[in-house]
């Protein structure tokens, strides 16, 4: 059995599928092909028993707006619960520390830990969503570093740059937890960018906000679906690609696993550059002097089904807030290290999100879903392990919050950020050696629909020529 | 009386772009805090009749014409083991010496505008050391704190420590080194301490002596390391705001202590550096004990018995056994630096000997710990290289031998071409001074 499409796109994810809705709306006959029976990748959300879902990315920071408006996403049913969560550090001596984009407020609450931090917080701030605008050229756009403030940045580590700015353990370990976006310990080179990236982006038309989507994630896969569906795209759920199909150079369809080839001039596969690379293609085509990076260490999406709704010890703290849990930067540094090494972390890192207490659909009334991710753990972390300890750690800021859990869910990923393509150009970090062939990959691993605009403009671009 | 250049501490990069300049000849005086000139390569004797090098057994390599221009061999400098820098390092150095023959650039000091060119070895910066160099870590990591599995950390391949052991002690290279400066004219001061850079205007004009009085210059080269030229030599309101700023964002590494020991017979003879504890498992535990304030369980130890290749080092029928040891913590969580701390730090070193040798008879034992290095040497927190080996303050992210203060140059361990090869920042200081000199720049 065969068939045939101008493009093909392997993987029904935020990005697969806004490639497919992209390339359809240009005119192209386009197969989305899918492993798993439904659509949504990394938007999923589980089921737990009892009628709760939990997402497993439990909040948005990374989606491009323009998608959302060129798709016309809000036109179909992609609503938002929280447009702007709040980071709170939370601390074992109760003072927690609330960064809200309230400047005063936040300048405030950092003064009960240090008095120079609060001072030093705003002109940070200006600073670094200011740099963060100047790098959109990169990471926005098909552009280049063109800014001399970014020079020193490509090579500074998120410790140096937090070091650099403030004294208290409390605001740099509640800062640092999106350094380590992607598997990278806040010691290395790059993983200042990683926060200067995360200050590029925008969600609801604020800088650097993390939001959550209302009734979870898999709403904003199901209208980038029906996107694509409307322009004319067909999407295949339960087809797994076996091989990438290579003519002279160049790739020229894919073989399923069912044994049906699909030609197609353009294949754009969501997988990582590397298992695209080397599992997908025949031997030989990946080319010599690859670079891949190794997933080091991996990320949990602990997802708690709770009675009531978990009561914080100390001082008073918003409920819709991202909570951060970790004592210091040093946290990080040693959790990185005995993950590396594939030991659960004596001191689990974690960030904690309570969906349900802006979005009630997710649990049967009265009732909540909490939602923990855990970076970086070992790769091959075991769940019941993973989750006594995170239930332990949670104990200690949400006093009994232990007999209040009704079901759980553990999932590990692996993070597969790689510094040497973070201050890459789009063009080079899309493209393979293999003409046509096409990897969806973000700087950083995110839910964003960015690399499948653009890897959907350059494809179009590159076949008409 | 108006000197041309006066130099800031007699180390091996101080003498070396004080003997270049005098070699070309300017008017050069040179002045040391120590009894001693050296820095780094000195050697004491820590008990009767038993010297070693208390700082480090081996230098980064010098290049081969700054030995020749120097003669250094013919002074009395013989290396027991010969090395060169490898080729990343040499072309880097080149790069860093073209930079100092240039004019100044107009940007600001630090400052980098794209397009850049960029620097040999820049491929290192954000590469792993585990990933690059299969197997062999103790020699890039002897002495230092880093996690060779972190990005960047590949840079220590850039900051060796192989130029290999000089027969009498690193002090006789000090010493070969301190003649043909003296023989060139360079009036060299011992003992006595600098206290401030004299400067008017954003100039610096000389510096002052501790004993009240002044030395006149028209350019003034400092060795010491970045922080302590700019936070300690200069009143706190005579710098511009921006650069008290990035000097004191300027992060410094360090973590090595030594172990002197001076035993009673010498065992087995080796001459092989031994290392123990540096695999890569502990190498990350120990970094992030140090990071912590730790003193990590088992420090990345090498041990040299310097006396099987340097007889000289010990009486005879003795040894004199040297332990390197990284990732010791500059300051404790829990405090100072206490005897008791020192005695704790010398049964590991031991404890890590006797694994090797299992009867060892201690005679003496000396212990060096991080603020001893800083007290003895003035490297600020302990640093041997002048500042963390990391990607964003290595290469062109270091400073270059110009200065934001006109007529101020840095030479040392913080500046760009000192970690690569010892006395090339001296010489690329020296070069950046002769350069402003015939153009005019200097009055």
């Amino acid at each position: 059995m065969s068939s045939s499409c101008d493009a093909l796109v392997i993987g029904a994810g935020a990005n697969g599928l806004a490639a497919a809705a992209y390339l359809a709306r240009a005119g192209k006959r386009v197969i989305v092909v899918e492993a798993q029976n439904k659509t949504g990748g990394l938007c999923q959300s589980v089921k737990l028993a009892g009628d709760f879902s939990a997402p497993l990315a439990h909040t948005l920071y990374a989606l491009d707006p323009r998608v959302v408006k060129e798709l016309r996403l809000a036109g179909r049913d992609l609503k938002f619960a929280v447009r702007d969560l709040a980071v709170v550090g939370l601390r074992a001596d109760g003072k927690h520390l609330v960064l809200s984009r309230d400047v005063h407020a936040t300048a405030r609450s950092i003064a009960a830990h240090s008095q120079a931090d609060a001072k030093a917080w705003k002109p940070f701030r200006r600073e670094l969503f200011s740099l963060a605008r100047a790098a959109r050229a990169l990471w926005w756009e098909d552009g280049a570093f063109a800014d001399a403030r970014l020079e020193p940045f490509r090579r500074m580590s998120a410790a140096a740059l937090l070091d650099g700015w403030f004294e208290s353990d409390a605001l740099k370990a509640a800062l640092a937890f999106d350094a380590t976006d992607g598997g990278l310990s806040p010691l290395e080179p790059g993983s200042a960018l990683v926060l200067l990236w995360r200050a590029a982006q925008e969600m609801c038309g604020l800088q650097g906000a993390a939001a959550a989507i209302a009734r979870g994630p898999q709403v904003l896969t199901d209208t980038l679906a029906e996107a694509a569906l409307s322009a004319g795209a067909e999407i295949r759920t339960g087809a797994r690609v076996a091989k990438i199909l290579v003519t002279d150079g160049a790739a020229a369809g894919v073989a399923l696993d069912s044994g049906e080839t699909i030609a197609a001039r353009i294949v754009l596969s969501s997988l990582s550059r590397r298992q695209t690379l080397t599992a997908l293609l025949p031997d030989g085509e990946a080319g010599f002097g690859q670079h891949f990076a190794s997933p080091r260490t991996g990320s949990a999406a602990v997802s708690l089904a709770l009675k009531t709704l978990p009561e914080f010890s100390g001082s008073v703290a918003p409920r819709n807030a991202r909570f951060i849990l970790a004592e210091k930067m040093e946290s990080y540094v040693a959790a990185h290290a005995a993950a590396a090494a594939g030991r659960l972390p004596d001191e689990l890192t974690m960030e904690l999100t309570i969906p349900s207490a802006a979005d009630s659909s997710l649990a049967p009334l009265g009732q909540h879903i909490a939602s923990v991710l855990v970076r970086p753990v070992p790769l091959a972390a075991d769940p019941e392990q993973l989750e006594a300890k995170v239930i332990a750690a949670l104990n200690r800021v949400v006093p009994g919050i232990s007999a209040q859990i009704a079901a759980a869910n553990v999932a590990v990923g692996a993070d597969t950020t790689d510094v040497m393509r973070l201050a890459m150009r789009w063009n080079e970090r899309l493209k393979t050696p293999l003409r046509g062939l096409m990897v969806l990959e973000e700087p950083v691993t995110a839910i964003s629909g960015r690399a499948g605009r653009i890897a959907a403009s350059l494809a179009a671009k590159e076949n008409d020529t | 009386m108006r000197y041309d250049v006066c130099v800031i501490g007699a180390s091996m990069d101080g003498l070396a772009a004080a003997a270049a300049l005098a070699l070309a000849g300017l008017k050069v005086a040179v002045v040391e805090r120590n009894a001693v000139p050296g820095g780094r390569a000195q050697t004491h004797e820590f008990h009767p009749g038993f010297r070693a090098s208390p700082f480090l057994d081996e230098l980064a390599p010098i290049p081969r014409e700054i030995h020749w221009a120097f003669d250094l061999t013919r002074r009395g400098a013989l290396f027991l083991s010969a090395a060169e820098p490898g080729t990343r390092i040499a072309a880097a150095l080149a790069r860093a010496f073209e930079e100092a023959d240039a004019p100044p650039r107009r940007t600001a000091w630090f400052e980098r505008t794209p397009p850049r060119r960029p620097w040999p070895g820049e491929e290192l910066a954000l590469c792993a050391l585990a990933d690059v160099t299969k197997g062999d870590l103790a020699r890039p990591l002897e002495g230092r704190a880093a996690d060779p599995a972190l990005a960047g950390s590949a840079l220590h391949l850039l900051v060796p420590c192989n130029g290999g052991m000089v027969a009498g002690g690193l002090g006789k290279l000090t010493e070969a080194l301190a003649a043909c400066a003296r023989d060139a004219g360079v009036e060299l001061t011992l003992g006595t301490d600098v206290t401030d850079i004299r400067n008017a205007k954003g100039r610096a004009t000389g510096i002052g002596l501790a004993d009240g009085s002044e030395i006149e210059a028209r350019a003034v080269i400092s060795t010491l390391d970045l922080k302590r030229t700019f936070l300690s030599l200069f009143q706190w309101d005579a710098l511009p705001k921006p650069t008290i700023k990035r000097v004191s964002a300027w992060r410094m590494g360090g973590g090595t202590a030594r172990v002197l020991f001076a035993l009673e017979a010498a065992p087995a003879a080796t001459r092989e550096p031994i290392a123990i504890g540096f695999d890569a498992a502990n190498l990350s535990a120990s970094y992030a004990a140090w990071r912590a304030g730790l003193i990590p369980e088992t420090p990345p130890t090498v041990l040299r018995l310097v006396s099987a290749s340097d007889p000289s080092l010990a009486p005879q029928g003795a040894a004199t056994l040297t332990a390197t040891l990284g990732s010791i913590p500059f300051r404790l969580f829990d405090g100072a630096w206490t005897h008791e701390k020192r005695d704790a730090l010398r049964d590991r070193a031991l404890a890590a000997a006797r694994t090797v040798f299992p009867n060892l008879g201690i005679a003496a034992a000396e212990v060096i710990a991080p603020p001893d290095i800083e007290e003895a040497l003035g490297a600020t927190e302990g640093d041997l290289w002048g500042g963390e080996i990391a990607s964003d303050q290595m290469l062109d992210m270091r400073p270059g031998p110009r200065t934001e203060i006109h007529g101020l140059y840095l030479a040392g361990p913080s500046s760009a071409s000192g970690p690569l090869a010892t006395c090339a920042s001296g010489v690329a200081a020296a070069r950046a001074v002769l350069a402003d000199m015939r153009a005019g720049r200097l009055k």
